[in-house]
């Protein structure tokens, strides 16, 4: 992303240099991208490091991954297709792609070794 | 629940909630008419300001512009161009004195010369232009009630840097001395008059008592001057879902460059080509109701060279003087006449205003497209490189220096004419009356030159009288044209692009300095200390004051033509003469 982001500025291609809109979005979508993975990589550290129960680390590593897709997603996409003055509809797909982070976020710090077991799981 | 159900619960259900909730908006949004769809009335204005929160690049441009600046209120921090410093003008027996209040706000005191007695005082409270020259507006009620304001008779002129009398900046002759009547003959109210191009949805509000509630949605040339008023634009838009989904534009707003040619052209005539109300009392008591977008001739029509009025059918041509004979615009503010006149227009499918401006450009000046200056702006558009070709010889020169010439006064500038033409010298053989093209730039050379050099342009040759002239054709100008031909000539005879000895227009443009209207003397000296050579000539050209009395003027135009030597015409008394008895001085109302 960021190599072709720097191939687009380098040759000057109309629709990028000259679209503030959709510079801003793509550049967001580059940087969530880059802070997300890091994101993830964090998260799947402290998975193993709290021993979180399989079930729950399974769903949270999708969910970060999948939230992370969809935030850089969500950006570059409502950069590339927008309207006049705002993103596109794909954009709506960031809050989405956020909320699947901060609940993988929370649920990591929250979801301790003991909540795997039958008795709490009713 | 499971454990796995709960975390994927968790984990997965808000976002897709989100998801289903924003397609579902999205859908409504888009299949909503009231999202898309013309709207039965535009509503208020918004002011620019608001439309700044969508439109900051373009808020941007139009920041930058002349059309912003056109009309400032002083007390909401108007870019007041004039110092204010106690500068004096004296001008026909009086001397205006401009400064400040103690409050700091600008003011001006014209006071008789002979006898020290203030005629006039007034605090400045709003100020109109900023590019050529900037006028002064003040509240003063003569009978116009509390929102009566005048325009007054001066301006501040940037580029000079002093100010000048607006009987000099109109074609208009001397001010006879000491005539209070003369000396504000340019007073001008601006309730019914400067407002309605000079500012955003203007609304005189001339009541059945004779007095003005006048208002404007936004000082100077708004946003929604060409946009139409924005409220149910900003209404619609404040739809987050509605922006997002964007489309192929918002017909509850006007977009002028997605207009037709004919009614684009007609959102820019609304103020750059005067016209005449249809319903002139309506329009006085409630504004002339124009949407940009919709037809403007609904509203009033434009003046052009045969327009009468209806209130005075007897009068021919009433508006004749502001045109050549040809018909063709000859002041500033009649663009939009050139261009309906012009072939390029076709009649409103062709070329139109918006594809040599745009408004939110790079360039303030002009506001003209990148390449508009060149025969880009024709070549490869609509005419072919083989058919700029065939102009071969002349290659110099642009498509616009020929068939846009400078043959338009405004502003104490000649500028060039709306009108698209081609040049045909030939046609105004003996004629005295117009310009051509070709002399304009050719100061040097008569009509008849011009006329049989047309060949070598591989244009078909003509028959020429051969005859010995004195003098150029713009040089017989100077002298035997009416005031708007004097000053256009002063001004070709010092234009960059003249082709001609500096020596010659040196002494051609000293002739103009005796001239009686002090418009076609401000060409003549600003156009010396551009273009002469010798150091005496531009020494004395520094010592001219163009609205001095006579008898100080004659003393300076006298060392300037012993520095710079005597015209052809001025060593011919019998040719002088008699061009000086074709003259025609009919004074010129400018209508900016």
């Amino acid at each position: 992303m960021g190599m072709w982001l720097e191939a687009m500025f380098g040759l000057r291609v109309a629709g990028i240099v000259d679209d503030p809109l959709r510079r801003e979005f793509l550049r967001l979508g580059h940087a969530h991208g880059g802070l997300l993975a890091l994101v993830n990589l964090a998260l799947a550290w402290a998975l193993l490091q709290l021993h979180t129960p399989a079930l729950w680390a399974t769903r949270v590593r999708l969910a970060a991954w999948l939230g992370s897709v969809l935030v850089g997603v969500g950006f570059v996409g409502g950069g590339l297709w927008h309207g006049p003055t705002d993103p596109g509809p794909v954009v709506l797909l960031v809050p989405a792609g956020a909320m699947m982070l901060v609940a993988s976020i929370v649920a990591t710090a929250m979801v301790r070794q003991s909540d795997a077991e039958p008795n709490k799981s009713s | 629940m499971t454990p796995q159900a709960r975390a994927s619960a968790v984990l997965f259900v808000p976002a897709a909630a989100w998801v289903l909730a924003a397609a579902a908006g999205l859908a409504m949004t888009s299949s909503q008419p009231a999202a898309w769809g013309p709207v039965a009335t535009r509503g208020g204005t918004v002011g620019s300001a608001d439309c700044a929160r969508c439109h900051a690049e373009q808020h941007e441009s139009w920041h930058a512009s002349f059309h912003r600046t056109m009309t400032q209120s002083v007390a909401a921090g108007a870019e007041v161009l004039a110092p204010f410093d106690g500068e004096t003008l004296q001008t026909a027996g009086f001397v205006a004195t401009m400064d400040r209040t103690p409050e700091g706000q600008p003011q001006v005191t014209v006071r008789r010369q002979a006898d020290g007695e203030v005629v006039f005082d007034a605090t400045v409270e709003l100020t109109v232009g900023s590019h050529r020259y900037q006028q002064y507006v003040a509240r003063i009620d003569r009978g116009g009630g509390d929102l009566d304001r005048w325009r007054l008779p001066f301006a501040w002129h940037p580029e000079a840097g002093r100010w000048i009398h607006l009987g000099g900046a109109f074609l208009f002759p001397d001010l006879p001395e000491g005539d209070t009547d003369a000396f504000f003959r340019h007073f001008s109210r601006w309730n019914d008059n400067c407002v309605f191009c000079h500012n955003t949805e203007p609304n005189p509000g001339r009541t059945a008592a004779g007095t003005f509630e006048t208002q404007v949605a936004e000082f100077g040339i708004g946003c929604e001057a060409c946009h139409a008023p924005g409220e149910a634009h900003v209404l619609r838009q404040s739809n987050p879902l509605r922006r997002m989904l964007g489309g192929e534009g918002d017909p509850s707003v006007t977009h002028p460059g997605e207009l037709t040619p004919q009614r684009h052209a007609e959102v820019c005539g609304r103020c750059h080509g005067q016209r005449i109300g249809k319903d002139v009392a309506s329009i006085l008591a409630n504004g002339d109701g124009f949407i940009p977008g919709e037809d403007l001739g609904a509203h009033s029509r434009p003046i052009l060279a045969e327009a009468r009025l209806a209130s005075d059918p007897d009068d021919a041509r009433p508006f004749a003087e502001r045109f050549w004979p040809d018909g063709t615009p000859r002041l500033s503010a009649y663009e939009y006449q050139g261009l309906l006149l012009s072939p390029c227009y076709d009649e409103g499918h062709g070329m139109t205003c918006g594809d040599c401006h745009t408004m939110h450009g790079q360039t303030p000046a002009m506001q003209l497209r990148p390449g508009a200056r060149t025969e880009a702006a024709c070549v490869g558009r609509c005419h072919t490189p083989s058919h700029y070709a065939e102009h071969g010889g002349h290659d110099t020169v642009t498509c616009q220096g020929c068939h846009m010439p400078r043959t338009t006064y405004g502003l104490l500038r000649g500028m060039i004419s709306h009108r698209i033409t081609s040049p045909d010298p030939a046609a105004l053989l003996d004629r005295n009356d117009q310009p051509d093209a070709c002399t304009q730039c050719h100061v040097d050379q008569t009509r008849d030159w011009a006329a049989a050099k047309m060949a070598t342009l591989g244009f078909a040759p003509v028959a020429v009288p051969s005859r010995l002239r004195v003098g150029s054709r713009v040089e017989r100008d100077l002298l035997g044209g009416d005031p708007v031909q004097r000053a256009l000539a002063a001004h070709a005879l010092a234009r960059p692009e003249a082709v001609g000895a500096v020596e010659r227009r040196v002494q051609a443009l000293v002739d103009a300095l005796e001239d009686d209207y002090p418009a076609v003397r401000w060409f003549a000296v600003r156009g010396l200390q551009a273009i002469a050579e010798d150091a005496g000539v531009r020494a004395w050209a520094e010592q001219y004051a163009f609205m001095a009395d006579a008898a100080e003027r004659i003393v300076v135009v006298d060392e300037l033509r012993a520095a710079a030597g005597e015209s052809a015409l001025h060593a011919t008394p019998a040719v002088w003469d008699a061009l000086a008895a074709q003259r025609d001085d009919v004074a010129i109302a400018i209508g900016e």
